[in-house]
C-alpha cells in the first residue's frame, strides 16, 4: 500500500528503488542531521564556548565550509547563465540539478551562519542596522536575495511533480513561472558574481593580515575577482562530479556523455583563466604588495605545516594540472580522467577557501603573535556534518520525486538526439 | 539596507549599491506577482487543459515529438514545434497543398491484424474523429488504444455538455494501477455519451466542421506509416531496459495486451503510447 502510494508520486517512466530501500538509504543520513541539529542546538542555547574558535581564531570550520560550499554551489548561477543567457541548450540536461545543488549550498550556508552568528531571533537586525562599510553585508544581503531566487527557482522543479501537478492550479502556476525563469536567471548571476567576489574581497581588504591583503581595483581587491572566476571554474565542474556520482550510485543514465565533456570543457577554460590570474596575483603579491608592508612572502611559509607546498598544490595540482586534463579533448574524453580532473578542481577550490580562512588566521603577523593552530570541537564538526547530510537528504528527496534529468526517461528508451540538421525536407509527396 | 541608518551617506557607492539592491528586489517581486497574474488568467479563461498539454508534450522523449512528416518519409528528422497542432504549422499547410492527401472511402488499414477504417481521423493520443452526417463527430478510442487498456479498471467520462479542447482531456482510464489520460482529437461540445458494448464514444458538436479544424488529425495514407511508427513505440515501451525489442514480426496484437505482459510498468507504457508527460 505505502510503495503504490509511494509510486504514484514519482514522475512515469522512471525506475526507482522501492519504498524500504529508499528509507533505508536515508535513515543513516536522518540520524546524521539530528546529531548535528543538536551540536548547532547546543552552539545556539550555549553560545560559541561550545567551539574552539575564539577571539583571535574567529574563522574557523564554518566560514571554510561556507566558503567551499558558496563556491560550488556557484553551478546553478553558471548554469543558470550559460542556459537561459548564452542559450547553451545542451546544458538543460542538468539545469534542474544545478538549481537543487545550488539551493542546498547556499540554504545549508546560511543555516550554519546563522548559528555561527547566533542570537537567531535577532537575525533581523543585519537587515535592519546593517554595517555600510562591511563588505559582509553585500554578501549578506545578495546571498540572502539569492536564496530566495533559488528557492523560487526550485518550485516549479516541486510543483513538476506528478501527483502535485494534477492540481490545476500548481500546473498553471508552475508553467507560468517557468517562462519567466530568464529573468531569475539574470537575476542570480547578477546577485552571484558580486556576493562570491565580496566573499573574497572580505580577506583582500584585511589591511592587519598581509598574508591575505591584495591590492586590486577602486574598491575591490584581486581576491574579489578572483573567488568569482574560480567559482565558475569549479561550479560545473561539481555539477559534473555529482551526476557522475549519481549516476554510479543509481546506475542509471541520467544525461548524455556529451553534456558532461560539454561541462568539463567550459570548467576547464575557466579554470585555465583563474590559473593565470592567481599566478599573475600570486607574483605581484610576492613581489610588491607584501614585501611592501614589510613582510617577505618567504616567512608565511616557513610555518609548518603550511610549507610552499600549500602554494604549489592550490595552483599546479589542483589548479593547471584539472585545467589541462578538462581542456585536452583526448583526456576529456575519457570519463575516468574527466571525473578525477572535476574532483580536483573542486579539491583545489576548497584547498583555496582553506588557505584562505585557516592559513591567514594562523599565521603570526605582530611580533608577540605566535603560530595558532585550531582544531573544531566536535560541536562544530557535528553542524558541519549536519549540512552535508541536510545536502544528501533534500538531493536524494529530490531525485527520487521531481525530475531532475530530463533526459533521463529518453535515455532508458534508447532514442536517438534530435538533429536540427536534418530539417529540410528530402522527399515530397512519399505518401 | 536603509538610507537613514547610522553611518549612511549619499555617495556613488552606496547609490549604485541601493539601486542594484532594489533593482533585484524589484525583478524578483514582479517576476512572482506577473507569474501569479498570468496563473490566475489562464485559470480564468480555463486554459488549464491546453497549458497541461503543453508541458507534457514538452516532457515527451524526443523521439516521441517527431513531425508527422518524419513518419511519411518527407522528413529525414524533425521535431514538431506546435506540440501536434498542425493547425498552425505553415510547413504542414505548403506540404499539404503541394500533395494533397488522396482518401480512399469506406477502405479499412489493417496493420498488424489490427482495424483502422478511412472513414475517420485519427489523434497520434490513439482516438478518432469521425464527421457525421448531422455535423456532429463521434469520438472514440482507436484499436490499438483498445487493446492497450482492453478491460479498464475504472472510467471518468465527461458528460453531457461539457467542453473539450484538442490534445485536451477527453476522458480518463484507469486499468493495472495506471492513470490514463486519453486525449480529445477535437475542440467541442459533448453532445452524448454512447457506443457498443465495451466501447466508449462521445458525440461532440464540434466547434467547426471545415477542413482546417481536422488539419492536426492524421487521416488516409498517413495512418499505416504512423501505426508502424506505433507498433514500434510500443515493442520499446514493452521491452525490459536495456534490452534489444523482442516481439516477434507478423503476429497480431491480443484484444488485452496488459495480460500478457503482467511484469511490466503498465503505467509507463500506457504513459509512452497515450502522449502522457
Amino acid at each position: 500500500m505505502a510503495n503504490q502510494i509511494d509510486k504514484e508520486f514519482i514522475s512515469r517512466g522512471l525506475k526507482r528503488c522501492s519504498t524500504s530501500k529508499f528509507i533505508l538509504w536515508m535513515a543513516p543520513w536522518v540520524a546524521l542531521l539530528i546529531f548535528g541539529l543538536y551540536s548547532a542546538g547546543l552552539c545556539l542555547v550555549k553560545g560559541l564556548n561550545q567551539t574552539n574558535m575564539d577571539n583571535r581564531f574567529a574563522f574557523g570550520l564554518w566560514i571554510f565550509l561556507d566558503l567551499t560550499v558558496i563556491a560550488l554551489g556557484a553551478g546553478a548561477f553558471f548554469t543558470g547563465f550559460l542556459v537561459y543567457i548564452l542559450k547553451l541548450h545542451e546544458l538543460r540536461a542538468v539545469i534542474n540539478s544545478a538549481v537543487v545543488i545550488g539551493l542546498v549550498c547556499y540554504s545549508g550556508a546560511v543555516c550554519v551562519l546563522a548559528v555561527d552568528v547566533g542570537q537567531p531571533l535577532r537575525a533581523w537586525f543585519t537587515f535592519w542596522y546593517p554595517n555600510v562599510h562591511s563588505m559582509l553585508t553585500e554578501v549578506t544581503f545578495c546571498i540572502t536575495c539569492y536564496l530566495t531566487v533559488l528557492a523560487i527557482e526550485y518550485l516549479p522543479i516541486v510543483l513538476k511533480n506528478r501527483r502535485l501537478r494534477e492540481i490545476p492550479a500548481f500546473l498553471v502556476f508552475e508553467f507560468q513561472l517557468h517562462k519567466l525563469t530568464y529573468l531569475l536567471a539574470g537575476v542570480g548571476t547578477f546577485l552571484s558574481f558580486f556576493h562570491q567576489g565580496s566573499l573574497g574581497g572580505l580577506y583582500g581588504v584585511l589591511r592587519g593580515r598581509p598574508f591575505a591583503f591584495r591590492e586590486g581595483f577602486f574598491v575591490w581587491p584581486s581576491t574579489f575577482f578572483l573567488f568569482i572566476i574560480s567559482a565558475a571554474a569549479v561550479g560545473p565542474s561539481f555539477i559534473l562530479l555529482t551526476t557522475w556520482l549519481v549516476q554510479k550510485i543509481t546506475r542509471k543514465r541520467l544525461v548524455r556523455v556529451e553534456v558532461l565533456r560539454l561541462l568539463g570543457r567550459i570548467s576547464g577554460l575557466m579554470l585555465a583563466v583563474y590559473v593565470l590570474a592567481k599566478t599573475v596575483d600570486t607574483l605581484i603579491w610576492i613581489n610588491r604588495t607584501s614585501p611592501e608592508r614589510g613582510f617577505p612572502a618567504s616567512q608565511y611559509y616557513s610555518w609548518n605545516p603550511f610549507g610552499t607546498w600549500i602554494l604549489f598544490a592550490e595552483i599546479v595540482v589542483f589548479g593547471l594540472l584539472p585545467a589541462l586534463v578538462l581542456l585536452t579533448p583526448r583526456l576529456r574524453a575519457r570519463t575516468g580522467w574527466l571525473v578525477a580532473a572535476a574532483a580536483m578542481a573542486c579539491g583545489g577550490v576548497a584547498l583555496n577557501r582553506f588557505v584562505m580562512t585557516v592559513q591567514t588566521l594562523a599565521l603570526p603577523t605582530l611580533s608577540f603573535d605566535r603560530f595558532l593552530s585550531y582544531t573544531p570541537s566536535w560541536q562544530e564538526t557535528g553542524t558541519f556534518l549536519a549540512v552535508v547530510a541536510y545536502g544528501v537528504l533534500v538531493y536524494s528527496f529530490s531525485f527520487r520525486y521531481f525530475r531532475l534529468f530530463p533526459e533521463e526517461r529518453d535515455l532508458q528508451a534508447a532514442a536517438p538526439p534530435p538533429d536540427k540538421r536534418e530539417e529540410e525536407p528530402i522527399l515530397a509527396g512519399r505518401y | 539596507m536603509l538610507p537613514w541608518i547610522y553611518g549612511f551617506s549619499w555617495n556613488t557607492g552606496h547609490i549604485v549599491f541601493l539601486g542594484a539592491f532594489y533593482t533585484v528586489l524589484v525583478i524578483v517581486g514582479t517576476t512572482v506577482v506577473s507569474a501569479l497574474w498570468r496563473s490566475r488568467r489562464s485559470l480564468r479563461h480555463q486554459e488549464t487543459e491546453e497549458i497541461r498539454w503543453h508541458a507534457d508534450f514538452h516532457d515527451l522523449p524526443a523521439a516521441d515529438r517527431v513531425c508527422r512528416h518524419v513518419l511519411t518519409g518527407e522528413f529525414k528528422k524533425r521535431q514538431c514545434p506546435h506540440a501536434f497542432d498542425c493547425r498552425e504549422c505553415d510547413i504542414h499547410a505548403k506540404l499539404i497543398e503541394s500533395h494533397p492527401l488522396t482518401v480512399i472511402a469506406n477502405s479499412d488499414e489493417d496493420v498488424f491484424g489490427m482495424d483502422f477504417p478511412l472513414d475517420r481521423y485519427y489523434h497520434r493520443g490513439h482516438t478518432w474523429a469521425r464527421l457525421e452526417d448531422d455535423g456532429t463527430v463521434t469520438v472514440g478510442l482507436d484499436d490499438l488504444g483498445r487493446r492497450l487498456l482492453g478491460s479498464p479498471d475504472s472510467l471518468e467520462l465527461p458528460l453531457p455538455g461539457e467542453r473539450l479542447v484538442a490534445n485536451g482531456t477527453a476522458f480518463n482510464i484507469r486499468k493495472r494501477g495506471a492513470k490514463v489520460r486519453v486525449l480529445s482529437p477535437i475542440d467541442g461540445e459533448v453532445l452524448a455519451v454512447d457506443g457498443p458494448a465495451g466501447e466508449w464514444r462521445l458525440r461532440i458538436k464540434p466547434d467547426s466542421t471545415d477542413e482546417r479544424s481536422f488539419r492536426h488529425l492524421l487521416r488516409g495514407p498517413e495512418v499505416k506509416p504512423w501505426l508502424m511508427r506505433e507498433m514500434e513505440r510500443l515493442q520499446l515501451a514493452l521491452t525490459a531496459e536495456g534490452a534489444a525489442p523482442t516481439l516477434a514480426d507478423g503476429g497480431v496484437p491480443v484484444s488485452d495486451i496488459s495480460a500478457s505482459y503482467p511484469g511490466t510498468d503498465w503505467d509507463a507504457v500506457c504513459g509512452k503510447m497515450f502522449l502522457e508527460g
